[in-house]
């Protein structure tokens, strides 16, 4: 997938491409607002990451001019701001997303992905892994044709590894995906585990692979090998 | 004391000091005048008898006349002192016992010595000091009556910018959209006093305006290279393989770093519900998002094996949404924490009420919790959970309160 970053702390657009380039995406890079609306003006993006303080000018008017032009372009707005600041400004303006600073790298992947994959939607709504085969209307996963139940948080927390195949995802980032922010993270750090040995469980029992592998007591990577 | 009782106590008790000695001085003045009078009487009496004497060579007839005596006896060789007393006045007619003014004296009717006394009543004299004494305390009460009621009246009306400043003063919160307002007045010191409140208050809330302001700018300033640690970080673990020693310490800066953004996130938030930032109200469920947080709470409810019992109505309210989850959340969060193995939990919704209540040890108190920063004991928490609560019921005129029967804590939230 193709995705333009627009950001304009250096740190953080440099980690944003580091950690997407690769796998299967081709990462561009803006940083302020007049060299993102020239390259939203040119080529179109699957997704486009946009912070909305930017040097120039505002980030939401990249949006208004997405819509404006007809541009079918993905947005996700990544902001210090919070929900309830202008999460629904940017979402009334057409953004897909909005991911309130600081994230996890891995959040923004898996969010970046479920706006990608919804864009590209092709007649059936399905995800395919190896093996594993996901109905994101249905929510159901089948392993070898066979539906396999999930929890609400182990499905949720296997597409969250589909999307950051590869990656080491952090304790912290699953923590907070699954219980998000307002809980206190630390409590949550042993219900991981639990979660994390069902899906293997359930998977590997169903006649699947294991792909989850434990990362030096840090977290987890979901891998294909 | 209030000022008015505290000016006529002082005004009042020296006036009556003052007319007390004015009094006094006035009886004596005119006490001694009248007594003047008398004594020239007796004098011109005392006269009468010499130019008698001296004419006819022998003492003058007594006759009784009115308030009035005179009384001779012979005296040896000795001569009288010619002087004057107070005395007492007996009058033949009344039987009783007047005061007198006498005066003695003496004459000399061939070679015998005669000793004059010449009484007079001084009945009429005290009559008439009597009058002057009771107008003049007639006068004094009626000074003083009126003395406290000008005063009043005077002191209410002169006094009321004061007493407006003063209830303003009172009624002046810092959060509050309260502003003082000015109260004009003809007395200089006064329009001072409303100037100097007026510019005071406005002082102070653009100090605590730039003060909320700069809370909030600092959090949302902080949450940017707190957002490039944290992805640093995302990044670095990719990297390469990690020593026991190097991820353990990794895992301690997520830790931290995770703590900080909830630190941040929560003073950020405290800031924007002081600053009336927080509106987007729409209809919120109560039931389905204590559900929903129940549900993410349900790992640390098993665990701890807590008995869990609901009684959940439906209840819908108008507020933000996050806000709402935040505030359940909370204090949830803090009544499975703070339970024990084995401990109860129960959660009863109606549309007036809140309820979430857990067995728990030892006690607090409420006042205290509700302060920033405060932890109790063992708390892991960043100590704001129950000021965020605290600031958000009452940002929605809620009340929120906390009762604890033996080992059971319960907090309340009345809609």
């Amino acid at each position: 997938m193709k995705i333009l970053i627009v950001e304009d702390e250096t740190g953080l657009r440099d980690s944003i491409e580091a950690y997407f380039t690769g796998s299967d995406s081709i990462c561009e890079t803006a940083n302020d607002f007049t060299s993102a609306l020239a390259k939203v003006s040119i080529y179109r993006y699957d997704c486009i990451i946009l912070d909305l303080t930017l040097p120039h000018g505002n980030g939401l008017n990249i949006v208004k001019h997405l819509k404006e032009n007809n541009h079918n372009d993905g947005v996700l707005i990544i902001s210090a701001k919070d929900s309830l600041d202008d999460r629904l400004t940017g979402l009334d303006l057409g953004a897909d997303d909005y991911l309130t600073k600081p994230f996890h790298l891995s959040e923004l992947k898996s969010r970046v992905t479920a706006i990608v994959r919804r864009r590209s939607f092709n007649g059936s709504n399905n995800l395919k892994f190896n093996e594993i085969e996901i109905d994101l209307d249905a929510k159901a996963v089948k392993v070898k044709d066979a539906v396999v139940k999930f929890t609400r948080k182990e499905y949720s927390l296997l597409l969250y590894f589909i999307a950051n195949k590869g990656k080491v995802v952090s304790k912290s980032a699953i923590a907070e995906h699954l219980w998000g922010d307002s809980i206190d993270i630390a409590d949550n750090f042993d219900f991981i585990y639990s979660h994390i040995k069902n899906i293997r469980k359930k998977l590997i029992e169903a006649g699947g692979n294991d792909y989850i592998q434990a990362a030096y007591g840090m977290g987890y990577k979901f891998t294909d090998a | 004391m209030k000022l008015f009782d505290k000016y006529n106590r002082v005004n009042i008790a020296v006036t009556v000091i003052i007319m007390l000695v004015t009094g006094i001085i006035y009886y004596y003045t005119i006490s001694h005048i009248l007594t003047n009078q008398i004594d020239k009487d007796l004098v011109l009496e005392e006269n009468e008898i010499f130019s008698y004497v001296n004419k006819n060579q022998r003492l003058p007839d007594v006759y009784e006349s009115n308030h009035q005596q005179i009384v001779f006896a012979p005296l040896r060789n000795k001569s009288a002192e010619r002087r004057f007393l107070d005395t007492t006045y007996h009058d033949s007619d009344e039987k009783d016992l007047e005061a007198g003014r006498a005066l003695i004296s003496s004459v000399k009717i061939s070679g015998q010595n005669y000793r004059i006394l010449v009484t007079q009543s001084k009945v009429e004299t005290e009559d008439l000091i009597q009058i002057i004494f009771l107008i003049t305390i007639g006068v004094i009460v009626s000074l003083l009556v009126i003395l406290i009621v000008l005063n009043r009246v005077i002191l209410k009306s002169i006094w009321k910018p004061f007493y407006k400043v003063l209830f303003q003063l009172k009624e002046f919160s810092l959060a509050g959209h309260t502003t003082i307002n000015s109260n004009p007045s003809n007395i200089d010191e006064f329009t001072e006093l409303d100037q100097a409140v007026i510019s005071m208050a406005d002082r102070v809330k653009s100090d605590y305006q730039n003060l909320k302001a700069f809370t909030e700018n600092a959090s949302h300033e902080l949450m940017t290279p707190i957002s490039v640690i944290n992805s640093k970080l995302d990044t670095l673990v990719q990297t390469d393989e990690f020593t026991d020693r190097q991820s353990k310490l990794l895992n301690d800066i997520y830790g931290t770093v995770t703590r900080l953004t909830r630190l941040n996130k929560s003073m950020l938030l405290l800031a924007k519900i002081e600053n009336g930032l927080i509106k987007d109200n729409q209809a919120v469920d109560i039931k389905d998002v204590l559900e929903e947080c129940l549900y993410q709470h349900e790992e640390m409810i098993h665990q701890l094996n807590i008995k869990l019992v609901t009684d959940l109505r439906d209840k819908h309210l108008q507020a933000n949404k996050p806000l709402v989850e935040i505030l359940l959340n909370n204090l949830l969060s803090n009544a499975i924490r703070h339970n024990h193995q084995d401990g109860e939990l129960s959660v009863y919704l109606d549309s007036e009420k809140l309820t979430i209540s857990n067995t728990g040890k030892g006690h607090f108190d409420f006042q205290q919790v509700l302060k920033r920063f405060h932890k109790s004991d063992g708390s892991e928490g960043i100590g704001l959970g129950l000021t965020l609560c605290k600031q958000i019921c009452d940002n929605y005129g809620f009340k929120f309160d906390y009762v604890q029967h033996g080992k059971m804590h319960a907090f309340n939230i009345t809609f």
